[in-house]
């Protein structure tokens, strides 16, 4: 499970070629939002070369454009046969996961962005390919004439309901990103919030987020070192339930130790 | 009709064709000492993939890998009718 997705605008060849040298967890090709109309064409002749070339550590998705655009088909057919592990969708609703999953057998992270998505997203997000969901807050507040505001109280709700329906499909929910590149003290209360709500992971619209989105999403030392002590009592033991600290430990708390401690290897920090 | 994909940016390149009716191959290029054999043979290995013999390619370099010069030349042709 990724904690970081860093979006590079696929028709800039500066930061396509540095994709790895930025340490996100993954890193989306983006050929929507970022690229202009008249170099769409562009933009997906250099993701499929890159693509065609590229034999990286980093998870690679492609963000193609939405199922009404027109570009749509053009996009899933650029890089179909290449090896991406997904494509984002943008404007997800259960209609166009299914047109995207006719078309292509490649995992889909749907970006849910409307209203509807986000009533809909229990059926977007069941659909057997779908590996998870991001939240696109920025044009969710668009369609619904609310303000965007810092400390995020008008997506609170978005980002509790989508991230019950993710893990309760046992599916990533991937946090919108934080816009304002600069405020990293932001980022940091944002990324928190979006977390302790069950977020899994955080896009990302600049390469210096990264680190923090890494760290915040991450097990941090102290959880590490608490997971690493209650493996070691379960072990000592051998019971189902047992105190530790004047807690009572079960086998739930034991599950969750044993994935933390995952998690740790998985990002060298054990 | 000339035709142009790319751009002067750093780690891209400007493509350019013009009309001719055989295939010449024009490199500028910021690295041409050290690559500039290495684009000639990524633009004519490009050509000849896809059988284009009558055009005049001009690419202006700023330190594009491989794969960019490609994707450059690749939607140039597509742009300008010599290829689908």
């Amino acid at each position: 499970m990724s904690r970081s997705y860093l979006f590079i605008p696929g028709n800039t060849p500066s930061m396509i070629q540095s994709h790895d040298v930025y340490d996100s967890d993954a890193v989306i090709l983006d050929l929507e939002d970022s690229v202009a109309v008249y170099d769409k064409d562009a933009a997906r002749e250099l993701v499929r070369s890159f693509l065609a070339a590229h034999r990286g550590n980093v998870e690679v998705f492609v963000r193609i454009n939405d199922v009404d655009s027109g570009h749509f088909h053009r996009d899933v057919s650029a890089v179909d046969d290449l090896a991406i592990n997904g494509y984002v969708l943008p404007k997800a609703n259960p209609q166009a996961i299914d047109a995207l999953a006719k078309a292509c057998n490649h995992p889909i992270l749907p970006i849910i962005e409307d209203p509807q998505a986000v009533l809909d997203a229990y059926a977007i997000v069941r659909h057997p390919q779908v590996k998870g969901a991001i939240l696109g807050a920025e044009d969710l507040t668009k369609e619904m004439m609310i303000e965007r505001t810092s400390d995020g109280i008008e997506i609170h709700h978005v980002r509790s309901h989508l991230a019950l329906v993710c893990h309760a499909l046992q599916k990533p929910f991937i946090d919108t990103p934080w816009t304002v590149v600069d405020d990293l003290d932001g980022l940091a209360k944002d990324a928190s919030l979006a977390r302790s709500l069950g977020a899994t992971g955080k896009a990302a619209i600049h390469p210096n987020h990264v680190a923090l989105i890494n760290d915040l999403f991450g097990p941090s030392e102290s959880a590490i070192r608490d997971a690493e002590r209650i493996l070691a009592k379960a072990s000592e033991t051998g019971k189902g339930a047992f105190r530790l600290d004047g807690k009572m430990i079960d086998e739930p708390i034991v599950e969750k130790a044993r994935r933390l401690i995952a998690a740790a290897a998985r990002y060298n920090k054990r | 009709m000339n035709v142009t994909a790319g751009t002067y940016e750093s780690s891209d390149c400007l493509i350019r064709l013009s009309p001719s009716t055989t295939r010449k191959v024009i490199v500028e290029s910021i690295v041409f000492d050290q690559f500039g054999d290495a684009i000639q043979r990524v633009l004519n290995d490009t050509l000849d993939q896809y059988g284009v013999s009558a055009v005049q390619v001009e690419c202006f370099d700023k330190g594009a890998l491989d794969y960019t010069v490609r994707a450059r030349l690749i939607t140039a042709l597509k742009r300008g009718g010599y290829i689908e």
